[in-house]
């Protein structure tokens, strides 16, 4: 066999005590595709930085054309060869299409001048060549996001690449768009490009790419040609570990409570279908799905942040005004995805952030009371184990596990009968999890209706009573105790639908 | 078509802002014969000069991101400075020059390196600066001091018809930025690091030093203006720079460029210096006093933002 033209050597990286990959052994040969999966957190980004120069590797190295590299920046990687197309866009939209694809790589003239007609005419011809029907002289502003992703598609092929690394392009790309990217693909493999493709959809890496690699966590569990795969298979490589006793018991039998939380006909958006579901006292409900599959949309039109049709009801009673506060008022709260930017006052006291949601509390709505923060908050550390010395520290000191825990306690103070949580152990270590998972059940065990949002399928099984898959907006699957498994999920998630590409899979 | 409007970066504001120079002209006639005449016209350019010339170093900083509130005490050392240096004879006026340009560049090399290394918010560290030079200025005098060559006031005051040299200096300024901003790579990587630094540097725009240049040509116009208002004032005045800190930022946001970097051009900020001027100019005429200048000038920079959101949100 050929050497390869890139290729990972027991490609290790740490950040602190954390060893996010171990070991990496990976080989891209020219003419080649290789996909690249695994969940969410397993290391693919890290890998791909690494390629690519953006990390330094804590032991190990890249080889490039069998030759031993140490990339010092993306730019030294990008010039040897290696063109990557960011998950993130990096396009820039105060700039046209022309000038967004030879960014710093300007044709000009012998004055040094930039030469906007050579600019033009090459990007023109770039685009022919890729098929892609785009005016060089555009706006990046005034484009479709597909029409982006196609932007950064060009802008990796403007110089002559030997490797392609293509992270999640297809996200935001529509049917024929994908059709398209995959013969520019096949294309530039036939020309000996090697080409590397992230995607948590299995049919599309089933379709083009001829090897496989599986990450997770940090290490390489699986190897080989596509052909020597199945979708099952693929999945187990991905999702097979051990739960251990993370998670508390769950309910028995399927919940038997009343319906506290019932949606009916919610349309969050043009052309998805109207959603409806009910959540039972004493229930945790799972929202599983791939990001963008629509989940915090749904959660967030449910708590009435979002504008949506349809009726929410409370424990059988239609809530008509639909806004944030009067869910809270109504019982429904929730926690946001990202503490730090919507839910914590990153500079104000632990004391102050638990009680920034009860001001009043018997007083004046308006007035603090003197001493109740402080109160609260002796209450708060002894109910909920939050563990900090002084709650008028900053609550920016507390690890991310207790901020969460803060966070979780100030909700219950509004004495909620539902509760929406969205990535609630997100940025956490794996014992302040297994509190968070305790308390949860706790609350459920209590009475209360619980809907989880979560990214790490891990997650959703252990905690979970039932289960919706969403895909593209709608619930997709419906799963019953024994039916949830990460395979299951990620079988329904996962699958092709006619609003992407390819024929509709049993999903 | 498209690359005329893009290379002069015309947008729909512009228009508002025209109509405001068009309705500002059409008031001042009406309310003085006084005002339509050459001599009065010159007069307005000449008042107009220093402001442009600030404003055009304010633009191409805030397109890049940045933001650049030294002018205040820069311009007050710059002065003080270029008029103790700067004798009767060319040899000491040219020595004057040298110093004086250095000084401004590096004052800006200064911002934009505390900015970039440090990684300090421009708007803290040019803050900084401008009390540094304004105190420095005030340490070698207190009052207004030197004196410039009578050849160079000369200069300053002299006119082409009812058209100053510095107007035609200014325009040239502007055409020259507006050329490195359209033709030159310098220009399109302040376009990009203001509009989305991150992305440019995947890119692989080199987003420190494209900073750094930035703030050393904002310092280099700032004493290019210090130099100018020296031969205004046939002296070096430590308080020079006052207020022009805030009133370089009035023209460049009325003139439709984004505060927050990457949209925008010198077009507008030039067009926007004009009407300011000239409203400055008829309420004169009109014996209106300059604090209702004030508020004349508050309500169009918040009536031209509003237009500039309300385009951007449709």
């Amino acid at each position: 066999m050929s050497e390869p033209v890139l290729a990972a050597r027991a490609l290790s990286k740490s950040f602190g005590p954390n060893e996010v990959l171990k070991g990496i052994e990976f080989d891209v040969h020219a003419g080649a595709s290789v996909a690249l999966c695994g969940e969410n957190g397993a290391g693919k980004s890290t890998l791909i930085k690494l390629l690519t120069g953006l990390y330094q590797p804590t032991s190990g190295h890249v080889e490039f054309n069998g030759k031993r590299e140490a990339w010092s920046s993306p730019r030294a990687s990008l010039d040897a060869g290696i063109a990557v197309v960011h998950q993130e866009f990096s396009t820039i939209g105060a700039l046209s299409v022309a000038e967004n694809i030879f960014l710093d790589a300007e044709p000009r003239t012998r004055f040094g001048l930039i030469d906007r007609k050579a600019l033009v005419a090459r990007t023109e011809a770039l685009l022919e060549k890729l098929g892609i029907h785009l005016s060089a002289r555009s706006l990046v502003d005034d484009l479709s996001v597909a029409d982006k992703q196609m932007v950064e598609i060009a802008k990796a092929l403007r110089s002559d690449a030997r490797v392609l690394i293509l992270d999640e392009p297809t996200a935001v790309l529509s049917q024929n768009e994908t059709r398209h990217l995959f013969k520019i693909i096949s294309e530039l493999r036939a020309r000996g490009l090697g080409i590397v493709y992230v995607s948590h959809r299995l049919d599309e890496i089933f379709e083009i790419c001829t090897d496989i690699t599986v990450i997770k966590d940090g290490v390489v569990t699986s190897q080989g040609p596509v052909t020597g795969y199945t979708h099952d298979t693929v999945i187990a490589a991905m999702v097979g570990r051990e739960l251990g006793n993370l998670f508390p018991e769950k309910a028995h039998g399927a919940a038997t409570g009343t319906p506290m939380l019932e949606v009916r006909d919610l349309v969050v958006a043009d052309g998805v279908p109207p959603v409806s579901f009910k959540v039972k006292a004493g229930e945790i409900l799972g929202l599983a799905g791939l990001v963008g599959s629509g989940r915090t949309e749904l959660a967030l039109a449910i708590y009435g942040a979002e504008a949506a049709r349809g009726t929410v009801l409370i424990e059988g009673e239609p809530l008509d005004y639909r806004s944030p506060s009067s869910s809270i008022d109504a019982g429904i709260l929730m926690l946001t995805e990202s503490r730090k930017d919507d839910g914590l006052f990153l500079n104000s006291s632990v004391a102050r952030n638990f009680a920034a949601t009860t001001p009043g509390h018997g007083v004046h709505p308006a007035r603090v009371a003197i001493g109740h923060e402080e109160a609260r908050a002796r209450v708060m550390k002894e109910r909920f184990g939050v563990v900090v010395d002084n709650v008028g520290l900053p609550i920016s000191a507390l690890s991310g596990g207790n901020q969460q825990k803060v966070l979780i306690a100030r909700l219950l103070e509004n004495r909620p009968k539902v509760l929406i949580l969205d990535e609630p152990t997100r940025g956490v270590d794996v014992g302040a999890k297994s509190e968070i998972y305790k308390m949860l059940r706790h609350l459920a065990d209590e009475g209360m209706a619980i809907l989880a949002i979560s990214s790490e399928l891990i997650e959703i099984v252990g905690l979970c009573d039932r289960v919706f898959v969403m895909r593209d907006g709608e619930l997709a699957a419906e799963l019953m105790s024994q039916e949830i498994s990460e395979e299951a999920i990620m079988s329904v998630a996962a699958a092709e639908t006619p609003s992407h590409h390819g024929v509709a899979s049993n999903g | 078509m498209d690359d005329v409007l893009r290379m002069t970066r015309a947008q729909p504001v512009h228009l508002v802002v025209l109509a405001l120079i068009g309705l500002v002209v059409l008031v001042g006639m009406y309310s003085s014969d006084r005002f339509a005449t050459p001599l009065n016209f010159a007069n307005v350019q000449d008042q107009m000069v220093a402001l442009a010339l600030v404003a055009l170093a304010q633009t191409v900083v805030i397109l890049s991101g940045g933001i650049d509130l030294s002018y205040a005490g820069a311009l007050g050392l710059l002065t003080v400075v270029f008029a103790s240096i700067a004798g009767e004879d060319p040899a000491s006026f040219a020595a004057a020059i040298a110093v004086v340009l250095s000084l401004g560049v590096f004052i800006g090399a200064v911002n934009g390196g505390i900015v970039t290394f440090v990684g300090i918010h421009p708007l803290i560290v040019t803050l900084g600066t401008s009390t540094i030079l304004s105190g420095l200025a005030l340490l070698i005098t207190r009052q207004p001091t030197g004196s410039v060559p009578l050849f160079f006031e000369d200069l300053v005051y002299g006119r082409i018809g009812m058209v100053p040299y510095g107007t035609i200096f200014t325009l040239v300024l502007y055409l020259l930025a507006g050329f490195l901003l359209w033709k030159t790579r310098l220009g399109l990587r302040i376009y990009a690091i203001g509009d989305n630094e991150q992305a440019a540097s995947i890119s692989g725009v080199p987003v420190k030093s494209t900073k750094l240049i930035v703030y050393a040509l904002s310092g280099f116009l700032a004493a290019v203006t210090a130099i100018y208002i020296c031969g205004r004032f046939g002296v070096g005045d430590p308080r020079a720079g006052v207020g022009f800190d805030l009133k370089s930022i009035t023209p460049v946001i009325v003139g439709g460029t984004l505060l927050a970097g990457g949209r925008g051009g010198v077009l507008g900020t030039l067009l926007a210096v004009i009407v300011l001027a000239l409203l400055a100019n008829v309420l004169n005429f009109m014996n209106v006093s300059s604090f209702y200048q004030w508020i004349a000038e508050g309500l169009i920079i918040i009536a031209a933002v509003s237009i500039f959101v309300g385009r951007k949100s449709k």
